[in-house]
């Protein structure tokens, strides 16, 4: 699905936090790259569809947000919350409000569970998971529903660096056979490894946006390069 | 003491159908509450709006109304002049349940409304973001915050049963057919028979045991 903003504004009173003219995130992974405060998450929250714009525009293959859209949509926001039950009720909390049935929810299972080696966390309940643990849990309950577009706020944070890599592995997957991955991070070194298009946010404006080899080999902003050069 | 309470049960039978209409009225009253107030409180929760300050202050002066006042309203609703005079329910046990829901409801629905405010939002977030539609969420965010609302209904139980000024204008405190252990407990300090007054007493505060317990084993095991 393609994902395209027009003019998209979001103020609080007159503080304007957000201001968009033009973008395109296209299938593949989309990473947004920027400082905090730069207006990254209030982005991807207007594109999901969860804060309304003070103005302007988001399309979804060219139609306005609706309800059917939103069946389209999953988001794992940056401190999610698991429910209080096991992990492995959690994994699939999602499939069931989706009205999924028994054999589909095994087979996604099946396929998922593997990435990031979470078998022996499926009875502990959630309270019992460490920060990685559950950052792992909370990916796979986005990971196994398969929609369309799937945006993730800084969803490896909490992981150590092996599991972030697996994380990576299952991102790619996620992002496969035409789907779109909106992935917030800090994390340059993660969107020089998977990121097929990056985009630089600051001060709520988008700065550099293109192919990942265009902004990152050869940025033009003086901020990114800074940051690039550290 | 178990000698005591045998003599003293086999002498005054007439006071079990008391103890179990007691249970039966305040039950309900609790029960009926907070199927209304988990509900909308969980829902007044989650919304912003622009009366909610207000609707929170006036609810919390009613979850300290006087059972007397609550009584009275009643009283005039289900009076045979009264709106609903009609239904004659005045001096049932009807009545009684329906003024305890009057007395419990605001102390339900303002309990569950500050209990669950915080974590209602991420939850309902969360929700949002898999896919679930406003029942799944609503359900979602009462079984996840079920020990905070146990504790709320039971503390709605625990006014409904102890109260006595509502009961005993609406019930009359009728031998055999509105008398509960509250208006009992009055009945009988008022004829001077403090010993059967003080019985119905400690079976209240058993009741309050028992349902302490319960909640206390239920938090452990959670």
């Amino acid at each position: 699905m393609v994902i395209t903003v027009e003019n998209l504004v979001k103020d609080y009173g007159s503080a304007r936090v957000l201001d968009v003219e033009d973008l395109q995130l296209n299938e593949g992974i989309n990473v947004i790259l920027g400082s905090n405060g730069s207006g990254k998450s209030t982005l991807i929250s207007l594109i999901s569809g969860l804060l309304k714009p003070s103005s302007g525009n988001v399309l979804y293959n060219g139609k306005k947000f609706n309800a059917s859209i939103r069946n389209h949509i999953s988001v794992l926001v940056q401190k999610p919350y698991l429910f209080k039950k096991s992990s492995y009720e959690n994994i699939i909390s999602g499939l069931k409000y989706r009205k999924v049935n028994r054999d589909e929810i095994e087979l996604r299972l099946e396929k998922y569970l593997d990435y990031l080696d979470v078998e022996n966390l499926l009875n502990k309940k959630s309270h019992w998971l460490s920060g990685g643990e559950r950052a792992k849990i909370a990916l796979l309950r986005t990971a196994v529903l398969e929609t369309e577009v799937t945006i993730l706020d800084e969803p490896t944070a909490a992981m150590d660096i092996e599991s972030t890599f697996k994380a990576e592995v299952l991102l790619k997957e996620m992002a496969s056979k035409n789907r779109t991955v909106i992935l917030v991070t800090h994390d340059v070194f993660q969107a020089r490894r998977i990121a097929d298009y990056v985009l630089f946010m600051d001060k709520g404006k988008i700065i550099e946006m293109g192919l990942k080899d265009d902004v990152l080999e050869n940025p033009k902003n003086t901020l990114l390069k800074q940051i690039l050069n550290k | 003491m178990f000698e005591f309470i045998k003599e003293f049960s086999t002498n005054y039978s007439d006071i079990y159908p008391v103890i179990a209409l007691s249970l039966r009225v305040s039950l309900t009253a609790a029960l009926v509450a907070s199927l209304f107030g988990l509900t909308l409180g969980v829902i007044t929760a989650l919304h912003e709006f622009k009366l909610k300050k207000s609707l929170m202050r006036v609810t919390n002066t009613l979850m300290s109304l006087p059972p007397v006042l609550i009584g009275l309203l009643v009283y005039m609703l289900i009076s045979r002049k009264g709106p609903l005079g009609s239904y004659g329910l005045l001096f049932s046990p009807s009545a009684m349940i329906i003024a305890q829901c009057a007395l419990v409801f605001p102390i339900i629905f303002g309990l569950t409304v500050s209990s669950v405010s915080e974590a209602a939002k991420d939850i309902e977030l969360t929700c949002i973001t898999l896919g679930a539609g406003r029942r799944d969420t609503i359900l979602t965010i009462l079984s996840e915050c079920r020990m905070q609302l146990l504790s709320v209904v039971t503390a709605g139980f625990g006014r409904a049963i102890s109260e006595v000024g509502a009961v005993m204008m609406v019930g009359g405190n009728i031998r055999g057919k509105t008398r509960v252990m509250t208006t009992y407990i009055a009945l009988e300090t008022g004829k001077g028979n403090f010993e059967e007054a003080v019985f119905i007493g400690f079976v209240l505060l058993f009741i309050s045991f028992i349902i302490n317990i319960t909640l206390y084993r239920i938090q452990r095991r959670e």
